[in-house]
């Protein structure tokens, strides 16, 4: 049944698409209705993320943190795992880089070495954190959804803490760090219109490195094996135990150096008070991607698309930058209903199944 | 046919993935008649009665019962137009009593609260009718499988069932209880009910049914009567050929034990001793059988010898190896290849291809490796190879494994196994739920893994043919024990097995010694 093959194929991209479009839709509806003057700004709903290179520029960086969240995600949904503290790593992440930061930036070290080395911090972070809700899943047998979510919160507090209590910057009227040297940031990336960060060519890296690993390489077989069915993985002999902790410590690695570029990229002082919600952002992306490496990049600028769609509105116009979340609330809860148009794709199979008859029946007499 | 009490016109049934199971299926059944439903596995019987009792719903063709046409949407529809279903796996509630069991769903109330006196008095009333011999009052996991079985008659009984579909009823059943069965099937009978017997042991339905339906690929082949049809007729109806019940099984000589289990005691999570000082021996190149009733241990036995389960007490040794303590992976380098109990759980990742279910247990040997990534030409090489060999009916290797037919998805997990190059082969169920041909294929090459590479079976059935069949040396298995040990399964009669798969009769510990 080589169609039934095919139009399971179809319907699963299909499925993805008509969610986006009717959440798409809802919005602009949503924005036709809040607003005094809808017409202006569905337009620059749509068309104003497009509307100079500095914005389309915007788009490709605000990218950026969603491709590394959507890829740490993917490697989690690999080994069929729902571990959510992406979120609190990139916060924590961006906290402890700076600190770290904060010590070896004016040391005159060579730019790149302090580069590698507040990713590579940014990176440890998650594996560390990411590590206790794995660990006890595996050994222990406990939620792993329960004790990420509830972790993100002693990650945020954390954060806080350094933040109020190790480099609060007393002489800023607001809460934030000492500023970090000018060495740490990432430089931009070629002068151009489009004032793209240089974090593009890390994300890039690491999305090849994630791609080739999970289809390519004998762990990203065992990672995927082990999601599909952990029992028969097991008794293959494979080591399921420790192939579920590797690819949540690789998911909370990327979570991290995304938590670190976001630092080195947008900021010159820590000062977020809550978390920035990237780890939820990276799972709406991986879910979309259909939690494949490969599609990590085209979800991401998707719902990078949106976001700045909704700033341009916002700033243009009285729509709140909050309406994007039902949107966002909507795409996840069509592309997660896996019964979503499973009636119409049944009818086909059916369909070409009974087609497949007919032919088998002309031939026989035959 | 103005007895007929129900007549299903023209089904056809697709399922989701494409699978054609019913097409253009008619059949009818008569007041008071047994009615057998035969055909191979994946011929359709069990969706077509999952139509009838509402668990299906057909995209064509319709349902008539005493002339009137119904809709069935639920199983509460069908049991309302007097259609009870007799499941092949139980649907009791372990710690319930029999009556709590019975009266599931029609609860007698008093005063608004339950009635346990009266759901007793219930069902000793109807249980006495047919001569059913159950108490009321016991927790249904304290019964023998036979009397679960009675259980489920009853529940739908009571339910006023009129037209009862027993699917595959004796299949876990031993040859007395199923005598016993048959008798109570004959008085339902002679009460004016009608029954759908479901079945593939065709001495079973010459004995006791009065008409055949016999389905083919999801087609009906028409309807006889029993008594112009012998066993031949049907089975090369079912199949559309001769089946060769008999396999050809060379002489060959054993060799050294390569599998042994000294004392294997295993004692569960509630306590209970599942495997209680169990020994047994295979040898180099030849197949030792277990039958027994399905319970007495054989899956424990089965995953204490693979490692999935360790046992508590007792030795294993594989190639002379002790796997005690052991991490599954490096028990089977000592040379253990598995056919697990159930291929959908242990066997295959259903959502992954043939060519990815294939590898798993030989990914990480260096000729499929290159560096960290895998070495995809040699990979698909052999996989090919495998396809091919083991004639695997699929699109290419990269098919999802549950787009294949059931004996297509064992025979994945047989090309694994049996291409692993180890010789001590664990077989559990190989032929379980799989049509005849695939069946065929696989005793034959369980049969060639012992003659031509020498290989030690360990096969665990529950199908007493299949283990007769297959088997050089046979032992009885219950209560986690060896009961009976036969050195020559070729002398074994069914009724002597069951006897010992009952606990009719047990073997002393000399006379299993001397048959060792």
């Amino acid at each position: 049944m080589k169609e039934a093959r095919k139009i399971e194929a179809l319907f699963e991209v299909l499925r993805i698409v008509a969610s986006l479009a009717i959440a798409y839709v809802i919005a602009l509806l949503v924005l036709f209705f809040v607003s005094d003057e809808p017409l202006f700004v569905i337009q620059q709903f749509v068309l104003g993320p497009f509307s100079s290179p500095r914005r389309i520029g915007s788009i490709i960086n605000l990218a950026v943190p969603f491709v590394l969240c959507g890829l740490g995600m993917c490697f989690i949904y690999s080994v069929g795992k729902l571990n959510m503290m992406g979120d609190g790593i990139f916060m924590l992440s961006g906290c402890i880089v700076t600190f770290v930061g904060l010590r070896i930036g004016g040391l005159g070290l060579p730019a790149p070495l302090v580069w590698l080395i507040l990713m590579l911090v940014g990176g440890l972070v998650g594996v560390m954190c990411i590590y206790l809700p794995a660990w006890l899943d595996v050994k222990l047998g406990v939620s792993v959804i329960v004790v990420s979510i509830l972790a993100n919160t002693i990650l945020s507090e954390l954060s806080q803490y350094i933040l109020q209590f190790q480099m609060r910057d007393p002489s800023a009227s607001y809460l934030a760090s000492f500023p970090l040297d000018p060495s740490v940031s990432l430089p931009k990336f070629l002068p151009s219109s489009l004032k793209l960060q240089s974090g593009i060519l890390v994300a890039a890296a690491l999305y090849l490195l994630s791609v080739v690993l999970l289809h390519k390489t004998t762990l990203g077989y065992k990672m995927r094996m082990v999601g599909a069915n952990a029992k028969m993985a097991r008794a293959a002999g494979m080591s399921v135990a420790s192939t579920i902790i590797i690819a949540q410590l690789i998911g909370g690695f990327l979570a991290g150096v995304g938590g670190a570029m976001e630092i080195m990229s947008n900021y010159t002082r820590f000062l977020w008070t809550d978390t920035t919600g990237h780890g939820f952002d990276g799972l709406m992306v991986a879910v979309l991607a259909k939690k494949d490496p490969k599609y990590v990049p085209i979800t991401a600028l998707l719902l990078a698309y949106i976001r700045i769609g909704s700033d341009v509105v916002n700033s243009s116009s009285s729509i709140p930058n909050e309406f994007v979340s039902v949107i966002q609330c909507i795409i996840i809860l069509l592309v997660a209903a896996e019964m979503f148009l499973t009636k119409q794709r049944n009818k086909l199979i059916c369909k070409a199944a009974e087609a497949n008859l007919k032919q088998e029946q002309q031939k026989q007499p035959a | 046919m103005e007895n007929e009490v129900l007549r299903m016109q023209n089904i056809t049934k697709i399922y989701s993935n494409g699978f054609v199971a019913n097409k253009d299926v008619t059949f009818g059944v008569e007041k008071g008649e047994i009615h057998a439903l035969v055909g191979e596995n994946g011929a359709g019987k069990t969706t077509l009665m999952k139509i009838l009792f509402g668990m299906e719903r057909n995209e064509e063709g319709s349902i008539l019962i005493n002339g009137e046409e119904i809709h069935i949407t639920s199983p509460l529809d069908s049991i309302a137009k007097g259609v009870g279903m007799v499941h092949q796996h139980f649907m009791l509630v372990p710690s319930l009593t029999v009556a709590e069991n019975v009266v599931l769903g029609v609860e007698p109330m008093s005063g608004g609260l339950f009635d346990f006196d009266e759901a007793v008095k219930e069902t000793q009333r109807i249980a006495d009718k047919y001569n059913f011999d159950v108490d009321a009052k016991l927790p249904v996991r304290d019964l023998s499988v036979g009397q679960m079985q009675k259980v489920e008659i009853l529940k739908a009984l009571i339910k006023g069932a009129k037209i009862l579909i027993m699917d595959e009823p004796t299949a876990v059943l031993t040859p007395q209880e199923t005598r016993e069965l048959f008798e109570q099937l004959q008085i339902l009978k002679e009460d004016g009910h009608s029954i759908i017997f479901i079945s593939h042991k065709l001495e079973e339905v010459m004995e006791i049914c009065d008409r055949v339906t016999v389905l083919r690929h999801g087609r009906c082949l028409g309807t006889y009567d029993i008594k112009d049809m012998t066993e031949t007729k049907i089975s090369r109806l079912m199949v559309g050929r001769d089946v060769v019940l008999k396999m050809d099984k060379p002489q060959h000589d054993r060799g050294e034990v390569v599998l042994e289990l000294d004392k294997v005691v295993k004692i569960n999570s509630i306590g209970k001793r599942v495997l209680n000082g169990l020994s047994l021996q295979v040898r180099k190149g030849e197949i030792v059988g277990i039958a027994g009733v399905e319970g007495n241990g054989q899956s424990e036995l089965a995953s204490a010898i693979c490692g999935l389960d360790a046992h508590s007490a007792g030795l294993i040794k594989i190639n002379d190896v002790d796997i005690a303590g052991k991490p599954i992976k490096d028990i089977r380098e000592l040379g253990l290849a598995v056919i697990s109990e159930d291929r959908m759980v242990d066997g295959v990742a259903a959502d992954r291809s043939i060519r990815e279910n294939i590898i798993s247990d030989r990914f990480d040997k260096p000729e499929f490796k290159k560096g960290i990534f895998m070495n995809n030409k040699y990979i698909n090489q052999v996989v090919d190879e495998c396809i091919q060999e083991f004639e695997i009916a699929c699109d290419d290797r990269d098919q999802p494994v549950r787009m294949l037919s059931g004996g297509n998805i064992q025979k994945v997990v047989v090309a694994r196994e049996f291409t692993s190059g180890r010789n001590v082969v664990l077989a559990c169920q190989p032929t379980r739920g799989i049509d005849v041909g695939t069946a065929e294929m696989i005793r034959k090459y369980i049969i060639k893994m012992t003659r031509e590479k020498n290989a030690a079976v360990l096969l665990i059935s529950a199908d007493l043919n299949e283990v007769l069949e297959c088997s050089d040396r046979l032992l009885v298995m219950r209560a986690g024990k060896i009961v009976g040990a036969f050195n020559s399964a070729k002398d074994v009669t069914e009724d002597t097995l069951g006897e010992y798969m009952l606990g009719i009769r047990t073997m002393s510990d000399e006379e299993l010694e001397a048959a060792l």
